[in-house]
């Protein structure tokens, strides 16, 4: 599993229409009644057939994916691979309730820097840049709690990866300074 | 699902979901340009939209319903153009009476300027015969008979799109969203994300380049009033408003606006505020001129700096093209019409580029 990429909010799901799957949403969380209503207003539903692409990475991305239905598989495509077999390596797979894609929220311009393909006819909530953008400038008291939560996220992402580079280069200190030979006796 | 059915799956589904986005976008411009009214109609809602739409935000992000939120501005710009319209109509109706009175005069004044600038230029070039002044005559007669038939159908045509266009506002404001969420809805799941974003930034671009234009011709309108009503200069209000509607040609609009005061000052003994003419037409263009400066120093760096550059060569064949299809509307629209163009296709290229790289 890979850190980026596996949800860290993942949480059982009772019912899968678009509000509950909002409500349930990290990012939508501490939203009122009506400021959910509102959001899901705002918000795209799309359906996807099972292996069509959701986003390529490379390509430039405008928003996040919440999973409704279905599943979602994470690849990272290594150019320098010599067999196209070993080109996409699978990173992880995400389930209903899972999102992904949030750092485009911030990003300008930012690239993908894996690729999404659906698995089973998938449902996802598209939330994205201009809707961020229209919940800011219609109801700012929402968008400022999505962009707390959106924060608290990025935040969680961020220190899991740093403890994970430290985690990785103590082992890699290790590897490279073998530890000292007991005295023969 | 083998890959290569899957992809000829998706190949099918996605001709198919833009064929009938593009086909309801086409349709829609059919309507738009065979149905009288409905095009000029339509764009001055677009107008109206992206003028209120702060307005209604604002509202709304004081926890009021959306359809009560776009009420408001539309009854309060509704009762101060009344209001406008109550205070400025009797002194306007006076000047354009007064105008009409004068209009004989002018025309005789005008034919004999140009009849002594006609003697001039044959003394100095000794030209064939030729009698500009009997010319211009019938061509103003010929265009008044035509202005006094047509002006029933201009006065018909006026009250439609003024009754239209609000109406088309209301509810471009009111479901506005949510239709180009239906549209969008539609666009291929692979180009959805480029679509959301074009239309966004479309939108962003459209609204920052109507609401800063106006708000240049406003300044600039303000600026000429109290320049010609200091020089005392008639028909100043008149003359102002005309010179503000202009403004929003772009390069060739400033030059237009001043013409009619020029037009005055050359051929109305009302306009000869000084003894000297050229000392008049000096002071009269420097009202202009420095409206203008004004407009170049101040307005246009902190107002404008959000319209889509295009080149200057390319303003002026853009706004032929536009006085060529639509007349003055075509004028008035092409710069906004050609900067999405421009937005659309750069977007496009980029996408081109930088999406799929």
């Amino acid at each position: 599993m890979n850190i980026l990429w596996d949800n860290i909010f993942r949480k059982a799901k009772k019912e899968n229409d678009i509000r509950t799957v909002l409500k349930e949403n990290a990012l939508f969380h501490d939203l009122s009644d009506r400021e959910l209503s509102f959001v899901q207003d705002i918000v795209h539903v799309r359906r996807y057939h099972s292996g069509e692409a959701v986003f390529r990475q490379g390509e430039v991305g405008v928003g996040m994916y919440i999973i409704v239905k279905g599943r979602v598989e994470i690849y990272v495509t290594d150019p320098t691979a010599a067999e196209d077999a070993f080109r996409d390596i699978y990173i992880t797979q995400l389930l209903e309730g899972d999102f992904f894609g949030e750092l485009s929220l911030v990003e300008e311009n930012g690239r993908r820097t894996a690729s999404a393909v659906a698995r089973d006819e998938t449902t996802l909530i598209g939330f994205f840049k201009p809707d961020l953008m229209e919940i800011l400038e219609r109801s700012p008291s929402a968008g400022v709690k999505i962009i707390f939560r959106l924060a608290e996220v990025l935040g969680r992402r961020l220190k899991e990866t740093t403890d994970k580079v430290s985690d990785l280069r103590k082992t890699l200190k290790e590897m490279r300074e073998p530890p000292p030979m007991t005295p023969y006796e | 699902m083998s890959d290569t059915k899957l992809a000829s799956r998706l190949r099918r589904e996605r001709w198919l979901k833009l064929s009938a986005f593009l086909a309801i976008h086409s349709l829609a411009l059919v309507l738009l340009f065979t149905i009288d009214n409905l095009l000029v109609s339509f764009v001055l809602a677009f107008v109206i939209n992206y003028l209120l739409a702060p307005l209604v935000s604002y509202v709304e992000r004081k926890r009021i319903p959306r359809h009560i939120a776009i009420l408001i501005p539309f009854v309060t710009s509704g009762l101060i153009i009344g209001l406008a319209i109550y205070l400025v109509l009797p002194l306007v109706t006076a000047q354009i009476t007064s105008l009409e009175a004068q209009l004989p005069i002018y025309q005789r004044d005008l034919l004999a300027l140009i009849g002594r600038i006609e003697m001039r230029i044959k003394g100095l070039f000794n030209l064939h015969e030729f009698n500009v002044a009997q010319n211009v005559n019938t061509w103003l007669i010929a265009k008044t008979g035509e202005l006094s038939t047509l002006l029933p159908s201009i006065i018909s045509q006026s009250l439609t799109v003024a009754l239209l266009a609000p109406f088309l506002a209301y509810f471009m404001l009111q479901d506005g969203r949510s239709v180009s969420r239906s549209l969008l809805a539609m666009v291929p799941n692979n180009l959805f994300e480029l679509a959301l974003n074009l239309h966004h930034q479309i939108n962003e671009q459209m609204g920052g380049f109507i609401r800063a234009r106006f708000l240049e011709a406003a300044i600039v309108g303000l600026v000429v009033w109290a320049g010609l009503a200091i020089i005392g200069f008639p028909y100043a209000p008149l003359l102002s408003i005309f010179a503000a509607l202009m403004n929003l040609i772009p390069y060739v609009g400033p030059i237009l606006g001043a013409v009619p005061a020029v037009l005055i000052a050359l051929i109305s003994e009302d306009g000869a505020i000084y003894s000297s003419m050229s000392l008049n037409l000096f002071v009269l263009t420097s009202v202009f001129f420095i409206a203008q400066l004004i407009d170049v120093l101040f307005i246009i760096p902190f107002v404008v700096a959000r319209i889509v550059n295009l080149h200057p060569v390319t303003v002026i064949l853009v706004i032929i093209i536009g006085a060529q299809l639509m007349g003055i509307l075509g004028m008035v629209i092409s710069i906004p019409v050609a900067s999405v163009l421009k937005l659309t296709l750069t977007a496009v290229y980029n996408h081109l580029l930088e999406f799929r790289s």
